[in-house]
């Protein structure tokens, strides 16, 4: 157990953020060293002022609103996950530090810190989980499973493996470890000094937690090369809209 | 396949590389939600025709020699040559392709699928497999510019007559279509036929406007061919001849591609500022309807009228009121068309599809979105500004028997203008 959580998650994790933040930097490199066109690709009718297509683009790329109107469902599915995905995300945020004010005003109204985190986590990782079964059913079928190619279900299936595993973490450890163990080990990593705690070691989330780490390090060290630059690549293009 | 083939198409594309491509290329995440958004994939349900599918063809080529990890896992990404299969695949996606970008409206990312498909044109062209038939037309037109003495004289024959017409109209026995008038402010760069020509002389002549017409059209089947430098110098022809006659302004026809590759692409295709601006001509008439420089009168138009955006009018080339201003100031009885605007069904009688005989069944069938909105608006009278559009809506009219007049917006305009000689009969 021990072997498996250093490789997932300490020596992995190191080697994914070097791969995630080399390659996304390699990604945004070549796109700015490439040059642009000057005839301009933009579709009407575009907003005159530089303010007006900043703010064109954020909505284009945060609510998609075209996108609503033509298919809803495939919308709103999309806009559950990537916002339960940023919810998960700040979520995660607690392994660095516990957040500042927001506990007292939870326990303001009787509420502890981790209880609400057991909530939104709860909520966030279903609809994550929901998001992505959605996302595979659709790739089975049809003219989606024929656009389909082996990378999109290789991506679905190492975000499914991340959102069951960190799923399995909050719903069957949730009440036993909280975002205060997760955080020791997490700091150890962060000031190179890698080491578990005993309490992680001694309950048998490693498995768990080794799992949800050794998906996540490979969707990390994948997502540079893969279509998921559309989360940087989506503003660059929107912008072009309305150009 | 061979190498020197390989190297030359994928010379193409690393030609026609630039950032949006780049981009366009590596964000895609095939969500297919394009499939809905385009006439031809709705109306044949050709998988072939899903946008995010005829992108994939290029992507499969890019990924496999411009990427790292198509490169090492081509089976990945489904990468692979630009061999004759594939080629087989493009020419039908590029080529039926009108260029329409209401892909690009719906999609997330504002993906341009007609962009990544001009890369698929120049690649098709390298191979020698681009469209023969836009390929002759685009040369014909090229010819013309190059042996033009050879063409002079029956131009300027074929200019006298619409003088005649014109006169007849008008009732001006002054009237004029002149030809090569130097120091005009105007020049109008009409379409073959006198169709085009006729009634914009006749606004021309009653707004008194200082105006001379093109020896060349504004049609450019370079464009639609997917030869840029084609494209380039089919356009040179009238810019040439508006420089040389120092105009102030060039005005297009009703012809959708014209208006955008002139306002958006030739500056850019020929590094240089034109010194003269750009308008197309429903810009001027709806300028010579609200200064008072011609008069309309309404009520001499009879029936439902509705308006069609053409793509490259509106979506692509942002011109959405001025046309129905002019419609409105022609007659009470007009209705809209839903959707309307930016989010326009394209007709499917763009890119040059029109003269492709052999996607005329796939042309048709993609009309089904525009006859559903036809039949819905109960209008008896589509104004219509583009020459490619009216041909496919004129077809699908007979087709589905409609029952619909398909016009040109100028010619309402002279039908509906108080005039002291005789005048054509549209509707």
């Amino acid at each position: 157990m021990e072997t498996y959580l250093w490789i997932t998650s300490v020596w992995g994790v190191y080697l994914a953020i070097a791969v995630f933040v080399v390659g996304m930097a390699w990604r945004i490199y070549q796109w700015s060293t490439t040059p642009k066109s000057p005839i301009r690709l933009g579709m009407f009718p575009k907003p005159k002022t530089t303010a007006g297509r900043i703010g064109k683009m954020l909505t284009d790329t945060f609510v998609a609103p075209q996108s609503m109107k033509i298919e809803p469902t495939m919308w709103f599915f999309a806009m559950a996950f990537h916002i339960a995905a940023l919810g998960a995300f700040v979520g995660h945020l607690r392994i660095l530090g516990e957040y500042p004010i927001l506990p007292g005003l939870l326990e303001k109204v009787g509420i502890t810190m981790n209880d609400f985190a057991a909530w939104s986590g709860s909520i966030a990782g279903i609809l994550m989980l929901v998001g992505v079964l959605y996302w595979i059913a659709r790739r089975t079928y049809g003219p989606y499973k024929n656009l389909s190619v082996p990378e999109d279900y290789l991506l679905l299936f190492l975000l499914l493996g991340v959102v069951v595993m960190g799923d399995h973490m909050r719903f069957v450890y949730g009440g036993i470890i909280h975002a205060a163990t997760y955080r020791e080990w997490f700091l150890n990593l962060l000031a190179f000094k890698p080491a578990f705690p005993a309490e992680l070691l001694e309950s048998n989330v490693g498995i768990s937690l080794g799992t949800h780490m050794l998906f996540t390090d490979l969707f990390l060290m994948y997502f540079p090369f893969s279509k998921l630059v559309h989360s940087i690549g989506a503003f660059s293009s929107n912008l072009v809209r309305s150009e | 396949m061979d190498s020197s083939q390989l190297n030359t198409l994928t010379g193409v594309i690393d030609k026609k590389m630039n950032r949006q491509l780049k981009v366009y290329l590596d964000t895609c995440a095939r969500c297919a939600i394009c499939k809905d958004a385009c006439h031809q994939y709705v109306g044949t349900g050709d998988f072939k025709y899903l946008p995010a599918r005829r992108a994939e063809l290029i992507r499969q080529v890019y990924k496999k020699y411009f990427t790292k990890s198509g490169e090492f896992v081509p089976a990945l990404y489904e990468a692979r040559d630009p061999d004759d299969n594939l080629l087989d695949e493009l020419y039908d996606s590029a080529y039926a392709c009108t260029g329409c970008r209401r892909c690009m409206l719906v999609c997330p990312f504002s993906i341009d699928t007609a962009w990544i498909l001009s890369v698929a044109k120049a690649i098709l062209i390298a191979a020698g497999r681009g469209n023969e038939m836009l390929g002759q037309l685009a040369d014909a037109a090229l010819f013309k510019a190059d042996n033009f003495e050879m063409f002079k004289d029956v131009i300027v024959d074929g200019f006298k007559d619409i003088e005649a017409e014109v006169r007849e109209i008008t009732g001006n026995p002054n009237a004029q279509v002149p030809v090569d008038k130097q120091g005009a402010d105007i020049l109008y760069v009409a379409l073959a036929g006198a169709h085009s020509i006729r009634p914009a002389a006749v606004i021309f002549e009653e707004a008194g406007a200082n105006w001379t017409i093109s020896m060349f059209e504004a049609a450019n089947y370079g464009f639609f061919y997917g030869d840029v430098e084609k494209a380039r110098l089919i356009t040179k022809r009238f810019i040439d001849e508006a420089k040389r006659l120092g105009v102030k302004e060039i005005v297009v026809p009703e012809c959708g591609h014209a208006y955008r590759v002139l306002e958006l692409f030739y500056e850019a295709w020929s590094k240089e500022k034109m010194p003269f601006k750009v308008s197309h001509i429903l810009e001027k008439v709806d300028e010579y309807i609200k200064d008072g420089s011609i008069t309309v009168e309404k009520g001499l138009l009879k029936g439902t009228v509705t308006y069609h955006d053409p793509c490259q009018i509106g979506r692509n080339g942002g011109i959405f009121e001025q046309p129905r201003d002019i419609v409105k100031s022609l007659t009470d009885s007009f209705v809209d068309l839903t959707p309307n605007r930016a989010e326009q069904w394209c007709c499917g009688g763009g890119g040059g599809i029109v003269a492709i005989e052999e996607l005329k069944d796939v042309r048709l069938a993609s009309g089904s979105k525009k006859v559903e909105q036809l039949r819905a608006s109960g209008a008896t009278v589509l104004a219509c500004p583009c020459e490619n559009c009216r041909l496919q809506i004129q077809e699908l009219n007979e087709v589905h028997e409609l029952g619909i007049d398909v016009v040109q917006v100028i010619d309402l305009v002279v039908d509906a203008m108080p005039l002291k000689g005789k005048k054509p009969v549209h509707l």
